[in-house]
């Protein structure tokens, strides 16, 4: 058994100044370790324009290795720039997710853009760094991973992992489009692409994850951790008309998963979501983000006991 | 080579078209069947907000074409599903005889709120001879890639040596060229393989067919026919702005030739048809298709205004 023990809030973007990028929530917190710091990307968002229409930008922070509550540095703009007119991550880049790759690093994001029967599309970008992860390059105008035959729309949230010598990439599809209370809500579940380098992918094409609340339970952000011999996977789920929750499978092989939400270890009227666990100097972590999705930025929690 | 003009064959202001549809019978392209010729072709409804949403309807013909023998009533594939890649029409689709089946690959429309729309391809196979199509998915089979950012159109399939090949067209970019006028797209001819004609291996924005006229120009349907142990492809292309209503500027046919299907030779100077003097072909000519029937060879295609008022046909000097 094992909890997660709230050490309190890390990071809080409406304090940042200077940066007219930066000005609200600090999503999809993603960590890349170095020797005296950790470097943690996040999502942010400019104030949002004459249409209350909101466009994406992510950066980073980074934290004292020795007291993660101590922030060293902030990233001076956002590591990539928008897409081009039509490109599909012309009105947002969120959220990210980095792996080391020998000297370079490379990210995969969510690209957004807007449609006019649905608010929005997104399909999955990739991006290089050569200079440890402040600025990145696009490995094209158009996305690493897209639209397929039972993947029609909405391919977000990547999650990169390598696990003996294999890149793998989880992330939620679309299933539908519905319309509630006169506004087009989509429903998506976790699924997961492997690769040998990172660029071509191959799709398991299969949701991962049962569906334990009603069929259009609203699965996201998966994030997969080794130790002791499993795979363990914490991610967000929505029920119908509520918040997020913290939801929690295991796998022994990464293709089959069994769904345990009462070992998630985090209590059910916590309103907490988009988990991201990571290993330092011998302790495990989970950064999480705030009751209003990371509008006010994210906390850090402990794992006290077994991850097993 | 010397194409012989037909005359526009079909007009789709003549018929009653299901789908709430009136004008339009764009990019014709033919099934064979052994007394008369299929001929599917994307005709237009114009929905609340003023905008279109292509349908995929067909007309079959004896095989003069000169009689017509029957018209489409219903829906021949049905549009996508909200959200979905072809919710906004289809437009055009690439018929294929696949085993017992007819496999129909589409290219489906959305529109995005930047600029007017994206495409994708799909897959529908039909399981009654053509007349109706059930999609395999809700999502795209070819859609944008790390290097082919958008506008994925136009499939033409054939199988050659049993491996399948699509010719299709990718975008570019898209562009404002005029600061009071939306913005324009430029698009390229490009080619995949299929061992299963579903999964594709793309050769990622490769252009396969040169520029003529600029780097702005586009390059639109693509159609192959083997004439004498030789790939001949048939497309048309124009300026990327000021195309619909600039005579100059429009729509005319192309013309390429391989022996290899990996490599083509552009020859404009041999493509052997042309906008008329005057006429329904006379200030454009768009969306060829070639098909061999009974030892002919023939091309479907459009004139004025994109098909408007319907589609003609030629039949190559042999």
């Amino acid at each position: 058994m094992f909890k997660w023990k709230k050490l309190g809030r890390v990071f809080n973007p409406t304090k940042v100044t200077g940066r007219e990028w930066l000005k609200e929530f600090a999503q999809a917190p993603a960590t890349l370790i170095f020797e005296n710091f950790i470097r943690v990307y996040f999502s942010c968002r400019s104030y949002p324009d004459a249409n209350g229409q909101y466009v994406s930008y992510s950066s980073f922070v980074d934290l004292n290795r020795s007291n993660l509550f101590e922030i060293i540095d902030i990233g001076n703009k956002p590591i990539l720039d928008l897409g081009g007119l039509g490109n599909f991550d012309e009105f947002g880049i969120y959220p990210v997710s980095v792996i080391r790759n020998e000297n370079d690093i490379f990210a995969y994001y969510g690209g957004w853009t807007r449609c006019e029967s649905v608010p929005f599309n997104v399909a999955i970008g990739m991006a290089k760094s050569s200079d440890n992860g402040v600025s990145f390059k696009k490995m094209g105008n158009g996305p690493v991973l897209s639209y397929t035959v039972d993947e029609p729309f909405i391919l977000s949230e990547p999650k990169i992992r390598k696990f003996n010598g294999i890149f793998y990439l989880w992330y939620v599809a679309g299933k539908k489009w519905k319309i509630v209370n006169g506004q087009a809500k989509p429903v998506y579940k976790i699924r997961c692409a492997s690769s040998n380098d990172g660029v071509s992918w191959k799709k398991i094409n299969r949701d991962l994850i049962q569906t334990r609340i009603e069929e259009d339970e609203v699965q996201a952000s998966p994030d997969v951790f080794f130790c002791n011999g499993k795979y363990h996977m914490f991610f967000c789920y929505q029920e119908k008309n509520n918040g997020y929750r913290i939801g929690y499978a295991f796998s022994e092989d990464l293709e089959y998963w069994e769904r345990d939400d009462s070992k998630a270890g985090i209590e059910v009227y916590d309103m907490i979501s988009y988990p991201h666990i990571f290993e330092l100097d011998e302790k495990i972590y989970m950064f999480y983000l705030d009751n209003n999705v990371g509008q006010y930025g994210f906390g850090l929690a402990e794992l006290v006991g077994h991850l097993e | 080579m010397k194409w012989i003009k037909l005359g526009k064959i079909f007009d789709p202001t003549e018929f009653k078209l299901a789908n709430n549809c009136v004008q339009f019978a764009k990019s014709p392209q033919a099934l064979v069947f052994d007394n008369y010729v299929r001929i599917y072709f994307s005709t237009i409804e114009t929905d609340v907000t003023g905008k279109y949403i292509s349908h995929i309807a067909y007309v079959d013909f004896e095989k003069n074409f000169k009689k017509i023998i029957r018209i489409s009533d219903k829906t021949v594939v049905p549009i996508g599903k909200l959200g979905c890649f072809d919710e906004h029409g289809i437009f055009p689709i690439n018929p294929l005889r696949y085993k017992d089946q007819i496999w129909g690959y589409t290219s489906g429309w959305s529109r995005r709120v930047s600029v007017s729309v994206d495409t994708s391809i799909g897959l529908a196979i039909s399981n009654d001879g053509g007349d109706t199509f059930q999609k395999i998915g809700d999502g795209p089979i070819l859609t944008s890639s790390l290097q082919e950012p958008c506008l994925i159109v136009d499939a033409f399939v054939k199988v050659y040596d049993n491996m399948f090949h699509m010719w299709y067209v990718f975008g570019k970019s898209w562009k404002i060229f005029t600061p009071s006028i939306p913005p324009d797209r430029t698009y390229k001819i490009g080619h995949a393989v299929s061992k299963d004609g579903v999964n594709w291996e793309k050769e990622e924005a490769k252009q396969i067919i040169t520029d003529k006229l600029n780097v702005y120009e586009s390059q639109a349907l693509p159609t192959v026919v083997k004439i004498d142990n030789r790939y001949q492809m048939f497309f048309c292309y124009r300026q990327s702005s000021d195309f619909r209503t600039n005579k100059n500027r429009g729509y005319r046919m192309g013309y390429a030739f391989s022996d290899d299907l990996n490599n083509w030779t552009r020859d404009d100077e041999q493509v052997g048809i042309d906008v008329s003097k005057s006429g329904w072909d006379s200030e454009m000519m768009c969306y060829p298709h070639v098909f061999k029937c009974d030892e002919k060879v023939y091309m479907l295609y459009n004139g004025n205004e994109f098909g408007r008022y319907g589609f003609g046909l030629a039949v190559l000097e042999q």
